[in-house]
């Protein structure tokens, strides 16, 4: 197997007595694109928060290209970017003031972080609306800025959180093409979602999580075992009531 | 319809006081206040028996009851779930039995009771007879219906307004003028009354026409009915009747609107400048300069400048207006505007809400903590510098006391020092979640948080006030030497004071923050922008 860009080993955490993450481990190697797919409240969010540093553990080792995250979590936030599920931006900067900004604070040079800057509005397709407050942007624009926040300083690994949710399907075509190449480069990407296709068309690697606990593992090949990942999903996971039989006053036929 | 919502919003009261300690903590603080309100009311208004204005003082209170009704909400408050339009939109509700509903949810609760009680004073205050009392009663409940009413169109009409970034930002000015209300209301008028410069007999001439306000005609109906003149009063009462039957139609009227309307203002903001200032400052300044554009372009940081230097004017204020010559208060002016300065930035991850993440991800060590506040500090500093020591010029000059400048900018320049030493540390040992509530445009501290506000007001202030202590001995054992050589040396000094304490500041935060980060993210993430 080649080098482990991401090693996760007995990652836990509690909210109060609820077990969100019930001890997971992960092993992606440099260069993949990995997906992470769950049911909702499977504990994604929680994981992915705990691997990039902004959510303390209560027990477990995140490991990110050989830096442990929560023993030098200076050096393992420089080599990241992470796209949060709920795009974070400063509302009252324009679009190109915000990726300017990632870039000065991540210690680019100010002529740097501009051409980078203007360069990743170009591929986001957001230049015409790069003067534009962040405040007025729309949820996909939004994504779309978070992923520039996350790349302006070229980190080797990369963290998204549902990166597609509520974005087009053309800023959505490009936001792929862009994974694509960052990993054709040898970088690493991990990224949530509950979209089965697009996991199962653009992941090398996919890890299937539910109630807190990596239940599959490995190529994605492996994973589906001959069949749609959504099946091999919906079998690892179970459908999550009993039935409808209960719904007999549901439907335009009853009274 | 009613019942539901009045179940809801108990349901909503219980949740919280399960949610967590800092909730139980802020209902219990809330509660205890709204009971010191009633029994307080209460004993003022009887306190009115036999007093010859007494209907006159009435009038005052009713009005000041009711102006409290009005812009608690949109200063601290806001309102409950149970009374934002836009979460009842989607159920197929009729606008009168919705607004029944409303108005039985507003009306539960520790302080509608309150303010019941604290009116009911006037039973013994204002009322003679059987039927003055009768009246006082019905004149109580019409008058806290009233309240309620108008609350409530206000902030329905405001919930639809700030449903849009440029109504928002258009809202949060209104608080300006309601602050300085507030504040003359709150500091100004017991103040000068205390020292003698209003009594009793002042309210003699405001009454002419307050009373024909709707607080006004409840109190004149309750002395009409105990001086034997129940057709007035009963007309009296009929009109306030009136009155909020109107407001309750626009209420109606505006509800209705609000359950279908998405929001008031379209549109988009460009900015002319394409690329952050301070290029060359690295780190720091790319901090410095987004604090900076914030200053300008985000609504409620300007209306915390404002605020600021309403404070300071108010504390001057009875001195200026005032019989009584105090030309110390300029200093005492000085003291305040640091420590709200300080309070106003003392949370300033809840205050950045989730963007915080995107900083936090790239402060990688306690070296880039430190630029991170130095630059935060330096962008306060440009205008709060400049700002405290003009409100402080133009307070000595107001005074009639041009001398007292000198002191008064040193306590300034101390205080500001202190006062981001204090905001830095706090940001990082008291941060709390900030959210932006239903029917307010200003951001407070999320549902549970209140107490940390206090917290965060008292720490700045006494902290404020103990650091600059030091600098007010000097300045009063030095009064007699030459000024062109001691206002020179005190001002210098009390700089370079402030300056080191900034510089501890931004150490020991930094120190702090570093251990602390994820704890900080997470409260970021629990803000709402």
């Amino acid at each position: 197997m080649s080098e482990l860009a991401i090693e996760v080993r007995g990652l836990r955490k509690s909210f109060g007595d609820k077990e969100a993450v019930a001890g997971i481990d992960l092993e992606i190697a440099a260069g993949s694109l990995a997906g992470l797919v769950g049911p909702n409240g499977a504990g994604k969010t929680t994981s992915l928060s705990m691997m990039t540093g902004l959510l303390r553990p209560d027990a477990g080792r995140v490991v990110i290209n050989g830096l442990d995250v929560w023993a030098d979590p200076a050096a393992a936030k420089a080599v990241i970017g992470v796209v949060p599920a709920d795009a974070r931006l400063f509302e009252r900067l324009s679009g190109e003031e915000t990726l300017e900004y990632a870039g000065r604070l991540r210690g680019l040079p100010a002529t740097e972080a501009r051409s980078r800057a203007a360069q990743l509005l170009e591929v986001l397709d957001l230049t015409a609306d790069a003067r534009r407050l962040v405040a007025d942007y729309s949820t996909g624009m939004r994504k779309k800025a978070s992923l520039g926040c996350a790349l302006i300083h070229n980190p080797p690994v990369l963290f998204l959180d549902e990166p597609l949710e509520g974005v087009d399907p053309v800023s959505a075509d490009a936001i792929r093409r862009l994974l694509t190449r960052i990993v054709g480069t040898g970088s690493t990407v991990l990224f949530s979602s509950h979209v089965m296709e697009l996991v199962e068309q653009i992941c090398d690697h996919v890890s299937i999580i539910d109630k807190g606990k990596i239940v599959a593992t490995g190529t994605t090949e492996a994973v589906r075992d001959g069949k749609t990942l959504q099946q091999a999903f919906i079998d690892l996971v179970g459908p999550r009531s009993s039935g409808e039989e209960g719904l007999s006053w549901l439907g335009s036929s009853s009274s | 319809m009613a019942r539901i919502l009045v179940q809801l919003k108990l349901r909503l009261l219980l949740n919280a006081l399960r949610s967590s300690t800092a909730a139980r903590t802020t209902f219990f603080f809330s509660t205890f206040f709204a009971l010191v309100v009633a029994v307080g009311g209460f004993y003022v208004l009887a306190l009115f028996r036999g007093n010859s204005a007494s209907v006159d003082l009435t009038t005052v209170i009713f009005t000041a009851f009711a102006l409290g009704w009005l812009t608690l909400p949109i200063l601290a408050t806001g309102l409950d779930g149970t009374l934002d339009p836009a979460t009842l939109a989607p159920y197929p509700l009729r606008t009168r039995p919705l607004a029944v509903g409303l108005l039985a949810a507003s009306a539960t609760g520790a302080w509608p009771a309150a303010n019941v009680i604290a009116l009911l004073g006037v039973t013994i205050g204002l009322a003679a007879g059987g039927l003055g009392v009768l009246v006082a009663v019905i004149a109580v409940l019409l008058q806290v219906l009233f309240c309620i009413t108008l609350a409530r169109l206000v902030t329905t009409s405001l919930a639809r307004m700030l449903r849009s970034r440029r109504g928002k930002d258009l809202a949060v000015f209104l608080i300006i003028p309601i602050f300085a209300l507030v504040e003359l209301l709150g500091q100004v008028i017991p103040r000068a009354a205390a020292e003698g410069g209003i009594t009793a007999a002042s309210f003699a001439g405001v009454d002419s026409w307050l009373r024909w306000l709707p607080p006004g005609l409840a109190a004149h109906a309750i002395q009409d009915a105990s001086t034997g003149h129940p057709g007035t009063a009963l007309a009296r009462l009929g009109l306030l009747a009136a009155v909020i039957i109107v407001l309750g139609w626009l209420w109606i009227r505006s509800l209705s609107r609000a359950l279908v309307t998405a929001d008031t203002a379209t549109g988009s903001a460009q900015v002319r400048a394409a690329t952050l200032p301070l290029a060359r400052y690295g780190r720091r300044g790319a901090v410095a300069a987004r604090f900076w554009i914030y200053q300008r372009r985000d609504p409620t940081s300007l209306v915390y400048w404002a605020m600021t230097a309403v404070i300071m004017v108010v504390v001057s204020a009875s001195t200026i207006f005032g019989p009584h010559q105090h030309p110390g208060v300029v200093i005492a002016s000085a003291v305040f505007g640091a420590g709200f300065v300080g309070y106003f930035h003392a949370n300033s991850v809840g205050f950045t809400g989730p963007p915080f993440v995107v900083e936090a991800l790239a402060l990688t060590s306690r070296r880039s903590l430190r630029a991170y506040f130095s630059g935060q500090n330096i962008a306060l500093g440009v205008i709060a510098v400049p700002l405290l020591t003009a409100i402080c010029l133009g307070l000595a000059a107001a005074v009639r006391h041009p001398d007292q400048a000198v002191p008064a900018i040193a306590v300034a320049l101390a205080g500001l020092g202190a006062a981001l030493c204090l905001s830095n540390i706090l940001t990082v040992t008291l941060a709390y979640p900030m959210a932006t509530r239903t029917g307010s445009p200003m951001r407070q501290a999320a549902p549970g948080y209140a107490s940390y506000t206090f917290g965060g007001i008292l720490a700045s202030l006494a902290g404020v006030a103990v650091a600059v202590t030091p600098v007010i001995i000097v300045a009063a054992v030095t009064s007699s030497d030459p000024a062109a050589i001691r206002a020179p040396v005190l001002i210098v000094c009390s700089a370079a004071y402030g300056l080191a304490l900034v510089w501890a500041g931004v150490r020991i935060a930094a120190r702090e923050a570093e251990d602390r980060l994820p704890e900080l993210c997470q409260i970021a993430v629990q803000s709402t922008v």
